[in-house]
Parts: C-alpha cells; sequence; structure tokens
C-alpha cells in the first residue's frame, strides 16, 4: 500500500487543487451546521471538525432521485430512464463511521440479484477520502461497538491521520492511488505508522460509550412479542429524524409528480417510522403503532440485516441520538434489550 | 446493467369486465417492443408492477399462464390512484410494467403431487395462471389430479366466468364453484368455501393445497385441511404488503427478515410459522 506523509497545513490546497480537476465534495460551515456541499471556488474546506450534521450518504442515494422522466403526447406517454450518468467525484472529510456506512449499504443496492444502477453508477466513481478520528469527537461516539474503529480505513479509498505535526495518508484501494500525485513524494517511513497506531489505540480508549450491540441478536430473534417493546415508542413524535440523518437508513418511496404533460419519477427518502409508509390501499397496515415501527427499526438494525447480510446495520456515528428531539437514544435499547 | 426501476412500455389490447359491480378488470397487455416479451420470462405465482406515468406503480399478481405467449394479463381491482387510473384507460393505450417480480409457485414441487387450489373471491388470479399452466398441453401429465374450489359472495363477483365454463367440461379437473347466495339463475352450488372444502374433502395423500383469498377464508379454510392431513409444508400461500420498488431495496414489504417481494409472495405455512406475524 501506497503511504505519504504531508504537512498539515498542505491539505486544504491539496484538496483545493484535486477541486480544480474534479469535482470536490467536502464539509463546509454552513450557519451554525457542518454539511457536506459541493466545494466551489473560494470554498475552505473543514478538516477540523466533529462530524457533519447530515451523514454523506446522499451523494449516493440522493434525499430526491429522478428515476425516469416522461412527457404526453398524441401517441401516449414517452418516457426516457433515468438521470444523466453521474461524474467523478471525490468526496473528502468523511469520517470512519460513515465510510463504514458506504460498505454496509453496498450489501443491499449492489446484490447479486438484483442491482440498483442508481446508487452504484455513482458509488463507482466516487472517490471516498477518509478523515480518521484521532480524537472521537462525541460523548454519543460509539463506532467500537458496531465492528467500526475511530482510525478504520473501512469503506474508504484514501485514509488520513492526523500524526500531530503531519497527516499520514494511506491509499487503501486502485481507485484512492489515483489521488497520489497530489500528495508530494514524502513516502511514510516506520515510525508513521507507529505513530498510527498509537493514535488509533489512544482514539480507541476516548470512545466512552460501549453497548452490547452484537449480543443481542439471539435475544432478538425470540422476542418478537415482549412488553419491553410497550416501552420505548410512547414519546417517539414519529418525526423521522433519526432516520433521515441515519447514514444507514435506506428506506425509500417512489412518487410520480406531473405537471403540463411533463412528468418524472422520483425516489425520495423514506422512514419506517411514519404511520402511512405501510398503509395499504385497503386501509389495512401491518404496523398499526409506533410500537411496531420502533420495534421494525431496531429489528431491521441489529437483527434482520444481520440475518441478509451479517451485518448490524449501524456504524454508531450517534447522530440519531443526539438530535432525537424526545431524547430517545438507541443505546440505551439496546442495552436493554441485552439485559431481557 | 439493465436498469430494474425502468418499466417495459405495453400497449393494452384487451379489456375484461369480470364483474358486475365493473370494479374488476383484466387488462391484457403486448409489448410494443417483441424484444422485451423475451426478457419478460415468468412463472405463475410471479407479480409485476404496472406502471402508469404520472400516477404511480401497482404491484399486481400475473393472472395469465407462461403458456399463452404474445400477451400477459392483470387482473386489477379498482382501489387506489394508480389501480383507478387504470380502469379509466381504453384498449390502445400504453403504459409501463416492471418485473416479473418474486418467486413463484413451486412448480417442481408441485409436480408428481395432487394438487388442490382453493380461491376466493378476486384472490383467484395467479391461482388461475398456475391452473392455465398446469392444464397447457404436455404440462398436464407432470401433475396429478387437480381439485380447485373457488368462491364468490354471489354469482355476479366470480371472475373468469368463460374459463370456468370451459375447464368444467374438462375431465381433468374436478372444479367445484360456489358462491355464498345464488340468485335465481344460478344453478350450481352453494356455500361458504370451507364448507365446500370439506365437502369435497381433497385426500392429503401426496397433495398439495395452494390458497389464496380474503384473510377471512383462509382462517377458516385451513383447519379443514389440517383435519383432512395436510401437513404444513404441503399447504401454499401467497402474502401481499404494501411494496414500491419491488426487488428488496426500498425497505416496506419486509415480513421480519423475508422481503414478501424478492422472497416471497409465495411461502408455505411452514415458512410462515418462522416468520413475524406481521404483514
Amino acid at each position: 500500500m501506497e503511504k505519504r506523509l504531508i504537512k498539515k497545513d498542505a491539505l486544504t490546497g491539496i484538496i483545493g487543487k484535486i477541486a480544480v480537476d474534479t469535482t470536490v465534495y467536502a464539509p463546509v460551515k454552513v450557519e451554525d451546521n457542518v454539511l457536506f456541499k459541493v466545494l466551489e471556488k473560494g470554498d475552505e474546506p473543514l478538516v477540523t471538525f466533529a462530524n457533519s450534521k447530515n451523514a454523506p450518504k446522499n451523494f449516493f442515494f440522493p434525499r430526491s432521485e429522478v428515476m425516469l422522466r416522461y412527457t404526453r403526447t398524441t401517441k401516449g406517454m414517452e418516457f426516457s430512464g433515468g438521470e444523466k450518468e453521474a461524474g467523478e467525484a471525490v468526496l473528502f472529510g468523511v469520517r470512519p463511521c460513515d465510510a463504514r456506512s458506504f460498505v454496509l449499504l453496498d450489501m443491499l443496492f449492489d446484490q447479486e440479484k438484483y442491482k440498483d444502477p442508481y446508487y452504484i453508477d455513482k458509488r463507482q466513481k466516487t472517490t471516498i477520502v477518509s478523515l480518521a478520528c484521532a480524537h472521537p469527537p462525541y460523548a454519543t461516539c460509539f463506532c467500537t461497538s458496531v465492528d467500526g474503529h475511530p482510525v478504520s480505513s473501512a469503506g474508504a479509498d484514501v485514509l488520513l491521520v492526523d500524526l500531530g505535526d503531519q497527516y499520514l495518508a494511506e491509499f487503501i484501494t486502485a481507485k484512492g492511488e489515483k489521488l497520489l500525485k497530489y500528495f508530494g513524494d514524502a513516502k511514510a517511513d516506520a515510525a508513521a505508522d507507529q505513530k498510527k497506531e498509537a493514535i488509533a489505540a489512544q482514539a480507541e480508549k476516548e470512545i466512552k460509550s460501549h453497548i452490547p450491540a452484537k449480543a443481542i441478536k439471539p435475544i432478538l430473534d425470540v422476542n418478537f412479542e415482549h412488553p419491553f417493546w410497550n416501552t420505548i415508542y410512547q414519546k417517539c413524535l414519529a418525526c423521522g429524524t433519526c432516520t433521515f440523518l441515519c447514514p444507514t437508513c435506506h428506506c425509500f418511496d417512489i412518487t410520480d409528480e406531473m405537471k403540463y404533460g411533463d412528468g418524472r419519477r422520483l425516489r425520495n427518502w423514506d422512514s419506517c417510522m411514519f404511520p402511512m409508509f405501510t398503509k395499504e390501499t385497503s386501509g389495512h397496515n401491518p404496523r398499526t403503532s409506533q410500537k411496531e415501527r420502533w420495534r421494525q427499526r431496531t429489528m431491521h438494525k441489529f437483527k434482520y440485516y444481520v440475518d441478509n447480510f451479517n451485518a448490524i446495520s449501524c456504524v454508531g456515528c450517534g447522530r440519531c441520538v443526539m438530535y432525537c428531539p424526545v431524547n430517545i437514544d438507541i443505546r440505551k435499547i439496546v442495552e436493554d434489550i441485552s439485559k431481557l | 446493467m439493465q436498469n430494474p426501476y425502468i418499466p417495459y412500455p405495453v400497449e393494452v389490447i384487451k379489456i375484461v369486465n369480470e364483474v358486475d359491480t365493473k370494479d374488476i378488470k383484466t387488462f391484457r397487455f403486448a409489448f410494443v417492443n417483441k424484444e422485451d416479451e423475451e426478457k419478460y420470462k415468468y412463472i405463475p405465482g410471479q407479480f409485476g408492477e404496472l406502471s402508469i406515468f404520472g400516477k404511480g406503480e401497482s404491484p399486481i399478481g400475473i393472472a395469465s399462464s407462461p403458456t399463452q405467449p404474445g400477451y400477459v394479463e392483470f387482473t386489477v381491482q379498482k382501489a387506489g390512484v394508480v389501480t383507478s387510473a387504470l380502469h379509466e384507460m381504453e384498449e390502445g393505450t400504453r403504459m409501463g410494467l416492471r418485473g416479473p417480480m418474486g418467486n413463484s409457485w413451486p412448480i417442481e414441487f408441485l409436480e408428481g403431487k395432487n394438487i388442490v387450489i382453493v380461491g376466493g373471491g378476486f384472490a383467484f388470479t395467479t391461482l388461475r395462471s398456475l391452473i392455465n399452466y398446469m392444464i397447457y398441453g404436455e404440462n398436464r401429465k407432470r401433475f396429478g389430479k387437480i381439485t380447485v374450489v373457488y368462491g364468490a359472495r354471489n354469482p355476479g363477483l366470480l371472475i373468469y366466468k368463460e374459463e370456468l365454463e370451459a375447464w368444467g367440461q374438462r375431465d381433468d379437473i374436478d372444479l367445484n364453484v360456489t358462491v355464498d347466495k345464488g340468485d335465481s339463475t344460478w344453478k350450481g352450488r352453494e356455500g361458504f368455501v370451507p364448507t365446500v372444502c370439506k365437502e369435497v374433502a381433497p385426500s392429503s395423500e401426496n397433495a398439495v393445497t395452494v390458497i389464496c383469498g380474503p384473510p377471512i377464508m383462509i382462517r377458516f379454510t385451513l383447519p379443514v385441511f389440517f383435519d383432512l392431513g395436510f401437513s404444513k409444508e404441503n399447504i401454499i400461500t401467497s402474502l401481499e404488503m404494501r411494496m414500491k420498488c419491488g426487488i428488496g431495496k426500498c425497505g416496506r414489504c419486509n415480513v421480519g427478515s423475508k422481503y414478501v417481494c424478492k422472497d416471497g409472495p409465495v411461502f408455505s405455512l411452514a415458512e410462515l410459522d418462522k416468520l413475524t406475524k406481521e404483514y
């Protein structure tokens, strides 16, 4: 694996140079939030930030995406498929938890039999540059409980690790190596590797939140019906914030909209927290209350995804914990389930 | 990469009003591009997404049999936005069709066995596909005795009336059509489906029951088949859930870990027992 060392203050310049040649999505400050956006001339990408408010999944799975367009003609509806294909891009500054979400989303969108061309096209053309968490930013960070690590390269094409006075850049994949030319020629030595290992060990120690996420699968297997489910949903407002901010939530709706003979079919993010999500035309709804919806969300992440893909569908970013307006905490739910 | 979200263009070539209440019609579609028909290879029990631009999509079981080339048929009840728009359509209209989706009736498993088909009301569509498949030409030899029990609330609500007539003429199907309540012209059987199943009493010896109908009918019919000695492995049904993508991505039609759209819609009772009761 190719490794380079760069001076700390060189990083924004490097990103700027990449942005001249290709589209770069990077974290920037927008009012009081850190958000990923397309880097335009004059934009300063953030290199020291906690994490973005939104998960960067929207670059592969946009909140709203055109699937096809159609026009009414005298011969009926003429339609053409999809958006124009995505261009090459670099997604810079992804935290390891969020980078890992792409590995989890690949399992769903890029299956053997059923492939999702919209997701796959953008995913394949985007190079992910991760920024390791030398100091995990939040008390709510729990990536190590769900197979993640603050200095993990899972899902990344390039991993940047802050060594204090410089960055270590590891070029994980062939796609990542295409960015080598921007990173100068100071090869990393064994000392840099050792430093990285020490930082990784320290970062792991700084994660204070630990939950038995992997232990609850056998408990969930046999407790679909349990009084516990009556206790977690009551204060839920069904606002959907948790699912919209979640890096691994992937549920979507497909809707048509039409105006003056021109129309399009869109897919929009949807949420299992919404009553309409499963409501059928007849009026029947298999998930009648927020209790069933919370059970679904919990089961989907910690049991169903494990059944289907052998992976927990949670990366431990903590967004749902931080931004839930009524302070529902998935960590507490997991903890409580482990005691059933 | 074939884009599974892009429908094949199809043309409505025939519309049949199935019932007196005029809210159930069978739509026959022909593919606008002949090569698409080759790609749309289906097995009885699968479904498709009927795609109406400007309205949306609706997942509907395929009512025709692959032994009927040149077209695909869907029997649709007028209910929501898409199906209402469909019911307004005339022959010659073009729209879209996705699929085929889902697993299917387990044809290989059914081969060499006696088959009991039980249908109620308008949930007879993919069963019709299966019957037409099994009785087609040389296919008939691959299956044992075929018993059909089909019921509707009244004679006017029976669908596929001409076909029922034709099947009734054959000596290789034991056809039992029943209505809950007949009218002045009805000469056939009266009685609920569970009762008729009890009367017909098909042997469970080397036999499989394939059942589709309203939940209330299924609830009362299953005990009849248990009493006849049918095991849960040998009773097969098809589920419905709200769906969008049809390929296990949009996340709404799961029952436990299984997606009805891609792991179903067909399940045996033994398989359903292993799933959560959330449907």
